[in-house]
């Protein structure tokens, strides 16, 4: 597998120095490299002095650096991530990075299954020890003594620290991994918790959507690939190159939420006109993703473009942070007309005895007065 | 730190908490006031006390904020007269006619209403704070108000004008995250609707009880006030 470096292989597939760097320039450009992190100082420095220099960084990356080794584990998961990375057309940026990957395990994509699968998983993680990157897809069921989600016998939360302990980093993709996504939601029976509940001494990388966006998650690992190292994470541990921004700030129909024109219903005059999607229950204003930007089906289009709205699915909560077709200034909750109603009563009754309370006080306080009711 | 959390909370169990205080602490506020006893009106009716009570709204509501220079009030403090004008339209046209908050009402009725456009609630929202600055530094000069003003004054202020004010800031995302403008805003609003029966910002309410019981006493006794 590790016989040469990317470069190599990739020349074995016949592709030309020419075409190899229009590669790198493409993957330094999708990365939304503007800068170089403080990794390796000197090439840093080297890389930006020059012109296409994080293009040369790229390429230095590739033609030095065997393929990275990858295990992956799915938990509570419907595979819709791994779904949307390899459904992905050919070719893409996304099977450039698959190629410069080297998948040791992974339950949907395994040719060999029971404890054949399991042994190669051993092996690779004492073959690649402190070397592979640990990707998580889907949420972790530690408690109940683990009895939900048990792949060869073994419970998630065993698993996941076992695969752990010798990574060199874990990305969790999608919502699942992340934060616990749908199998967290409400009545959660499960007990389902995202990566970085479990794991806390190795860089953990969250990647979340539903699924995630296929260039983010590449991106995510060819960056660790390039530079060696994570890149910038925000407060909830995804990456900045494209977690930076919300859904609403780059929405196509931005400008229409400024004009404050917005459709009503799915299929009004609004609707058809491709105005704001906010008042049908649109998350954009709070969610944090790619999806305006790097879009879906090789940018293509993205859900807010075929006209409907964004779920805030990279998000913590998702699934129970209000109707999905509720607008967002709506309250969480509300109080049930009984229960408003109840508050009424109580406010009477709590008034009605203070008022007469200040009456029997206000008699006995004088008591010769006559009160004329 | 996570301020989705903060704002799930300040938008979830924080709103309704404030919500059920806010009708239940304005339930006992009228009851109180219902129960400090009516006095006896011995007066022969010489006219409606129904048809006074609607005069009494119609020249409260409808006439006389749109011909103030009738009224010593105007005259004597045009400035202060039109602020505090302007401040009650910007702050009715923003609660009931701007879109983001009429989905929070049809949340909460069941229905909801055609929203003002935007940029129209924008500007009265604008004039509202701007208003409400002129008021507070009014208070802060005047030596008449501000003798009778206690803490209870300078927080109705304060609680008012964080609500109007995230809420500008957030419409036209400045400053900080949105969801962090959010959050603030609904941790404001909530605020403001566990304060409002505390205070005499529950005028609101009591607004309309006082001019029904005044305009039917002058009805009954066929006076136009």
């Amino acid at each position: 597998m590790k016989a040469g470096t990317i470069y190599d292989e990739l020349a074995r597939g016949g592709i030309s120095r020419r075409e190899f760097m229009k590669i790198c320039g493409l993957l330094a450009g999708a990365l939304g490299l503007t800068s170089v992190p403080p990794v390796d100082v000197n090439a840093a420095y080297d890389a930006l002095r020059k012109p296409d220099g994080l293009v040369n960084l790229v390429a230095e990356a590739l033609q030095t650096k065997p393929r990275l080794p990858v295990i992956w584990l799915e938990f509570q998961d419907c595979a819709g991530c791994t779904e949307a990375l390899t459904r992905s057309h050919d070719p893409t940026l996304v099977n450039l990075v698959l190629n410069t990957i080297d998948i040791e395990y992974h339950e949907t994509l395994f040719a060999a299954a029971g404890a054949q699968a399991e042994a190669a998983k051993e092996a690779a993680i004492k073959k690649y020890a402190g070397q592979y990157v640990l990707v998580v897809e889907g949420s972790i069921s530690p408690g109940s003594g683990q009895i939900y989600c048990t792949i060869g016998g073994r419970g998630s939360g065993d698993l996941l620290q076992e695969a752990a302990a010798n990574a060199f980093a874990v990305v969790a993709t999608g919502n699942c991994a992340t934060f616990g996504g749908l199998p967290r939601a409400n009545p959660d029976p499960t007990g389902a918790v995202g990566v970085m509940d479990l794991v806390t001494d190795k860089p953990v990388i969250n990647v979340p959507g539903c699924p995630a966006i296929p260039e983010v998650f590449t991106g995510t690992l060819f960056h660790l690939l390039v530079f060696g190292a994570p890149p910038e994470l925000d407060s909830l541990k995804r990456p900045m190159p494209f977690y930076a921004n919300t859904i609403h700030d780059r929405c196509l129909r931005r400008p229409y939420y400024e004009a404050g024109l917005f459709a009503d219903s799915f299929d009004d005059d609004g609707a058809r006109k491709g105005y704001c999607l906010y008042k049908l229950g649109c998350k954009g204003p709070t969610t944090y993703n790619s999806c305006a930007t790097i879009k879906w089906m090789e940018g293509l289009s993205f859900p807010i473009q075929a006209g409907h709205p964004c779920l805030g699915c990279s998000e913590p909560n998702f699934w129970d942070g209000g109707g999905f077709y509720q607008g967002q200034s709506a309250p969480l909750l509300r109080p049930a007309a009984a229960l408003a109603a109840g508050a009424g009563a109580v406010g009477l009754v709590l008034g009605a005895g203070m008022a007469t309370a200040n009456q029997a006080q206000k008699k006995r306080a004088h008591p010769t007065e006559q009160h004329k009711e | 730190m996570n301020w989705l959390a903060i704002l799930d909370f300040a938008r979830g169990p924080f709103f309704e908490v404030a919500l059920l205080v806010f009708i239940g602490g304005l339930a006992y506020r009228l009851m109180r006031i219902l129960l400090l006893g009516w006095h006896f009106d011995r007066i022969k009716p010489a006219g409606s006390k129904l048809g006074g009570a609607l005069i009494s709204y119609l020249r409260g509501i409808l006439i006389w904020p749109f011909i103030p220079w009738v009224r010593n009030t105007f005259s004597k403090n045009p400035v202060i007269y039109i602020a505090g004008g302007l401040f009650h339209l910007g702050l009715f046209a923003v609660i009931f006619l701007d879109a983001a908050h009429i989905l929070a009402w049809q949340s909460l009725l069941g229905f909801g209403w055609p929203s003002l456009v935007t940029p129209i609630v924008d500007w009265l929202a604008a004039i509202a704070i701007v208003a409400m600055i002129l008021l507070f530094i009014n208070r802060l000069v005047n030596p008449v108000l501000k003798l009778i003003s206690g803490p209870a004054e300078w927080l109705n202020l304060l609680f008012v004008f964080i609500p109007m004010l995230s809420g500008y800031i957030m419409a036209h995302h400045l400053f900080f995250a949105y969801e962090v403008n959010f959050s603030i805003h609904m941790l404001a609003v909530d605020i403001l609707l566990i304060w409002i029966p505390l205070s005499r910002i529950s005028h609101f309410m009591f607004y309309f009880f006082a001019r029904a019981i005044h305009g039917a006493d002058f009805g009954k006794r066929a006076v136009i006030p």
